[in-house]
């Protein structure tokens, strides 16, 4: 073997590794262990209020409807079913969406708060996404942040007439990319090794950006052919799932 | 389907008491995160490896695969933390770039390698409460710890309900594939699309029919599941608190006086 070719195999090695070994791109879910005890649990004590008034709020709903509880089950299960599927993605790693995006925009973001707890417990110990330990952190910025973000933006462009498809695929994009901010974030206010809080946070927002702006308009878009789908075959169920964003 | 939920299933410690098994998973992991401290970290991968695979006969393989699920965000986001981009190169090593830097201290470079180490030991705790105990055994545990009735109701039905539309999407998958769904990039973003919207059709009837059966069979309000009573060891118990006391103690050692 000469020289060059010699090289050329060890480029192909080293390639292979730093490629091969990426082979679960999810949204981002902080890794067990990954965030100081401290952290942990000023994140959990964060997502408190939100998760008292989702609670309530579910309570207050199924104490008038009480039927609705195999409806909310179904939507819990619903996405988690979603965030753990393939989805198809560039790049041919195999990556997952959130679903909390859609969520939110069917079922109003209280009630995804209580679910998205439930979906993270599940995806961390099913899945092993996420962690018990980060749970809190995770629960802020998947279940909590995003899903008003996306909400939020939903509201503004149906009171401003913007065409449907766009305003879910806006709501949708822009909730997954600002729970994205928000995890770089919390990873930044914990590791700092070197820099400043805001050096540390333009890193992991670097680091992490080819994989999650991608997934953000993949998400995007696939929320705007399920919403267009369901809008066309499902008028009935619709209404359905309007009771559960009524109650807030 | 879901390959964890399967593998506790056949675990060999299934049927010890979920409480032990619960405490044990959960103390450690908080000693872990805690403590910070290298040894600890390997101190703990090891004893929840061990019993995990040779205990509880997970087959050793397929854990190391699942340790290296995590490994994208961990590798990702340690890349972050050790290097940087400056003006003034560090003392490890330092790449020029022009008039920038890319280069990392070794302050930082141990802080890494100690992050990972801990993150990775966390993770095997986690997986040993994953792999050993069933989810309805960690429910029960949730239930005596008198976590809110609604939400034990709400995570039975949900565990559930997650398998029947797994069931669903994976025939619709199936059948889209058949139908050349798959085709280029663009037919499989609207194929994955509709799957997801019928699929939440689907879920919306099933869930309405699923609430008139459950009604038709007195459904008042909770469900009332048998839960097989499987009274926890002595031994097992002084095990436990045995090592985790060790283990505090080793933690709180590391931590103030080297």
């Amino acid at each position: 073997m000469s020289r060059n070719e010699k090289r050329i195999l060890i480029l192909a090695g080293v390639f292979a590794l730093t490629f091969g070994i990426v082979p679960n791109v999810s949204a981002m879910h902080i890794m067990e262990g990954y965030l100081p005890g401290g952290f942990c649990i000023a994140w959990g004590v964060l997502c408190i209020p939100f998760l008292a008034a989702g609670f309530l709020s579910i309570k207050k709903t199924l104490n008038e409807h009480r039927n609705l509880i195999t409806l909310l089950a179904m939507s819990g299960a619903f996405v988690f079913v979603i965030s753990s599927l393939k989805i198809p993605s560039v790049t041919g790693s195999c990556s997952h969406m959130t679903g909390t995006g859609l969520g939110a925009i069917l079922f109003g973001p209280s009630a995804v708060s209580i679910l998205g707890l439930i979906v993270l417990l599940f995806q961390a110990i099913l899945l092993a996404h996420g962690g018990l330990t980060t749970i809190g952190a995770n629960t802020f910025s998947m279940a909590i942040a995003g899903p008003f973000v996306s909400y939020g933006i939903y509201i503004l462009c149906k009171k401003l007439n913007v065409n449907k498809k766009a305003a879910v695929f806006l709501a949708a994009a822009l909730g997954d990319l600002f729970t994205y901010c928000v995890t770089a974030g919390q990873m930044a206010l914990a590791h700092h090794a070197d820099t400043t809080v805001m050096g540390a946070l333009g890193k992991f927002l670097a680091v992490f950006a080819p994989t999650q702006v991608p997934l953000a308009i993949i998400e995007g878009i696939i929320t705007a052919v399920i919403v267009m789908g369901l809008e066309s075959y499902a008028k009935p169920e619709l209404r359905a799932l309007g009771f559960l964003k009524e109650a807030k | 389907m879901i390959t964890i939920d399967k593998l506790c299933y056949h675990s060999r410690l299934r049927y010890e008491n979920a409480g032990e098994k619960f405490a044990f998973a959960v103390i450690t992991l908080l000693i872990c995160v805690m403590s910070r401290s290298a040894a600890v970290a390997g101190i703990v991968l090891a004893v929840t490896g061990v019993l995990t695979v040779w205990k509880g006969g997970i087959p050793f393989f397929r854990y190391l695969r699942f340790l290296t699920v995590p490994l994208t965000f961990l590798f990702l986001s340690t890349l972050a933390i050790m290097f940087n981009i400056s003006h003034t190169p560090l003392d490890l090593f330092a790449v020029s770039l022009g008039s920038w830097y890319l280069t990392a201290s070794t302050h930082s470079f141990f802080y890494a390698l100690q992050l990972i180490l801990t993150a990775l030991s966390a993770v095997s705790c986690l997986y040993f409460l994953a792999f050993t105990t069933p989810m309805p055994d960690i429910l029960e545990v949730l239930r005596k710890l008198h976590c809110p009735r609604l939400l034990i109701e709400l995570m039975l039905l949900i565990y559930r309900f997650i398998f029947v539309l797994l069931d669903i999407a994976s025939a619709i998958s199936v059948s889209q594939d058949c139908r050349l769904g798959n085709r280029d990039y663009k037919t499989a973003l609207k194929s994955f699309g509709m799957l997801g919207s019928v699929l939440m059709i689907r879920a919306v009837s099933r869930s309405n029919r699923l609430y008139d059966a459950m009604e038709a069979r007195g459904y008042d309000g909770t469900i009332r599941v048998l839960s097989e009573d499987r009274p926890p060891k002595k031994k097992v118990i002084a095990a436990i608190a045995l090592f985790e006391i060790f283990l505090f103690i080793f933690a709180l050692w590391r931590r103030f006086f080297s």
